[in-house]
């Protein structure tokens, strides 16, 4: 598998959530995806990057277009130096909640990519990684 | 990183040239030796090449692809410049995309790889014949192991040349086969139809649903008859399939109605605890049909009077 | 921020079409808006035009939701139309398929599915309050 680093974007206000979610767009389109693999990727992608901002105060985004053998996909890591998932099970366990919590968010995620990818540690931070592939 | 080659769809760049000529021990000996042999090549290329030519023309299959003395004599010039590029001493990216591209235009055309590891058996053994009638036995062996390396290694790259091309078509295949294989049908205003026949695996289902919800939005659709009547095996994952396409459907403001279930269907649905309240089942199409046209306010009744039409004349 | 959102009344129902990003700020604005003019117009319907929202994740999923919760406490049915068939589609496969919110495709048929349910409403209880 190669990679190229197409993007690396801020998170430090709640617009750049916006931004890195063009980004992805406007890749996965230049790649072929077709408009609901886009809007997996997309939405996944404005999930953990909201989650990014709101719950760990920001961090950084990094979009690359990935190829191995004949398929090509997109690969988005959110990575932020906040408090960490305590319970990691638990969170990607899904459900709902009312608060301003991370639920559903995560595990919905992880179902409409390919791959994910999820490290944290409590007190340091929280590193997903997501890729799509581009159907053939 | 170099761009993806558009021909065999690998990466060739400098790293991957390097690692198979690494695996076929071709070394830069071994193309110092080759093109210190130029002048011998040259001196007996256009006889190869006739020979060659001679075998192809000979041969029922071959002979269609040169219909005429003009293309004849410009594919043998082509050709032998091809075979001296044996003997330019170098193997680097412009070497392998010119090998490349004669290995597409030639599967192009319908020559495929038999014809090429055929020319290149043809190059080794006439080659092997003056190697050893004009050098020293072991310059001749030496010679004729480096050659041998060398046409390996482009034989290598044909190789991955004809997959890709053949692997892009089945590609394409699949993809026309997959449009064929979700005819949703508008069978009357604002009503769709969506007969469901073969096995449904997770790609397919996807593809169902996004096909579906873009239909709904282009006849802006009421509702969807989903008939599963052809479908040999409803498991957990086909019934979730079902489930969550409704649930898409919905929010488009459409209803589902889903005909075709078996006794033997039904057994399983309700075996698997699956929830299907959402929506509508039926056993028989007809009566899915009747149920859409009553849910768009529409009913089909007997025709008053002289009822029937008159068959036409032929 | 009041305001960004803009909300007409149209055949007797509320309408509002999202067609800016949905912040924080911007949301919050929006759900006071709304029931400022439930308020006001006394209207009996809200219709939610999502023709222009490209990215429906949870936060977005949870304003929408909420906003009818609103609503509906203040006596006045939702409905969300023009939602993309690609959100539909990511909504479900996320798991998130918004259940307890009522659709319909576009305008058109949001009003009459409103004006069909006010009906029902109003057989069944007699007139509301005026």
């Amino acid at each position: 598998m190669t990679a190229r680093r197409c993007h690396q974007l801020p998170i430090a206000v709640e617009d750049d959530i916006i931004v890195v979610r063009r980004a992805v767009r406007t890749l996965a389109e230049a790649h072929g995806f077709d408009t609901f693999a886009s809007a997996a990727l997309v939405t996944a992608t404005s999930e953990l990057t909201r989650n990014a901002w709101s719950h760990a105060g920001g961090g950084v985004a990094t979009i690359d277009v990935v190829e191995e053998g004949n398929r090509v996909g997109v690969r988005v890591t959110l990575k932020d130096s906040g408090p960490g998932i305590a319970d990691l099970p638990a969170a990607l366990s899904g459900g709902f909640s009312t608060a301003r919590s991370l639920g559903l968010g995560l595990s919905g995620s992880r179902r409409l990519v390919d791959q994910f990818d999820l490290q944290s540690t409590v007190g340091q931070g929280t590193t997903v990684e997501i890729l799509k592939w581009k159907m053939l | 990183m170099s761009p993806r080659n558009s021909t065999t769809g690998l990466e060739l760049d400098d790293t991957t040239i390097r690692s198979r000529r690494d695996y076929c021990e071709l070394t830069d000996d071994d193309l110092v030796r080759l093109r210190s042999l130029r002048g011998l090549a040259e001196n007996h290329a256009d006889r190869i090449i006739e020979s060659l030519y001679e075998l192809m023309l000979s041969r029922e299959h071959t002979r269609k692809f040169f219909p005429d003395e003009a293309t004849i004599a410009r594919v043998k010039r082509l050709q032998r410049k091809y075979f001296l590029e044996l003997f330019d001493g170098r193997c680097d990216l412009e070497y392998v995309e010119n090998r490349l591209l004669v290995g597409a235009v030639h599967e192009r055309i319908g020559l495929g790889p038999a014809w090429y590891l055929g020319t290149y058996r043809r190059y080794l053994d006439s080659l092997h014949q003056y190697f050893y009638a004009e050098l020293a036995a072991d310059e001749a062996a030496a010679a004729f192991a480096s050659l041998q390396k060398l046409v390996w290694f482009d034989v290598s790259l044909a190789m991955d040349a004809y997959i890709f091309a053949n692997s892009d078509a089945i590609r394409r295949h699949q993809a026309a086969l997959r449009e064929l294989s979700t005819p949703v049908i508008l069978v009357h205003d604002r009503i769709l139809l969506l007969p469901l026949v073969g096995t449904i695996d997770s790609q397919r289902a996807q593809q169902v649903m996004d096909t579906v919800l873009l239909r709904i939005v282009e006849e802006k659709a009421r509702c969807i008859i989903i008939d599963i009547a052809g479908v040999p095996v409803v498991d957990t994952n086909v019934a979730d399939h079902l489930v969550k396409t409704t649930a898409a459907v919905r929010l488009l403001g459409a209803q589902t109605i889903l005909t075709g279930i078996s006794a033997q269907v039904a057994r399983t649905i309700v075996h698997l605890g699956v929830d299907i309240t959402t929506m509508h089942t039926l056993s028989r199409l007809q009566d899915g049909i009747e149920l859409a046209l009553r849910l768009v306010g529409k009913a089909i009744r007997p025709r008053k009077g002289s009822a029937r039409l008159a068959p036409r004349e032929s | 921020m009041r305001g960004t959102i803009p909300i007409l009344r149209i055949d007797g129902v509320l309408l509002a079409a999202v067609q800016v990003e949905l912040r924080d700020a911007v949301a919050e604005a929006f759900q006071v808006d709304v029931l400022t003019a439930i308020e006001s117009e006394r209207a009996r319907g809200l219709v939610i035009d999502i023709t222009g929202i490209d990215v429906v994740d949870t936060y977005v999923a949870r304003i929408l939701t909420d906003t009818g919760r609103l609503a509906a406490l203040m006596g006045t049915e939702t409905v969300l139309v023009g939602m993309r068939p690609e959100i539909a589609a990511t909504l479900v496969r996320m798991g998130y398929p918004m259940q307890g919110v009522r659709t319909a495709l576009d305008l058109e048929q949001g009003l009459r599915l409103l004006r069909r349910s006010r009906r029902a409403t109003v057989g069944k209880y007699g007139r509301g309050p005026a």
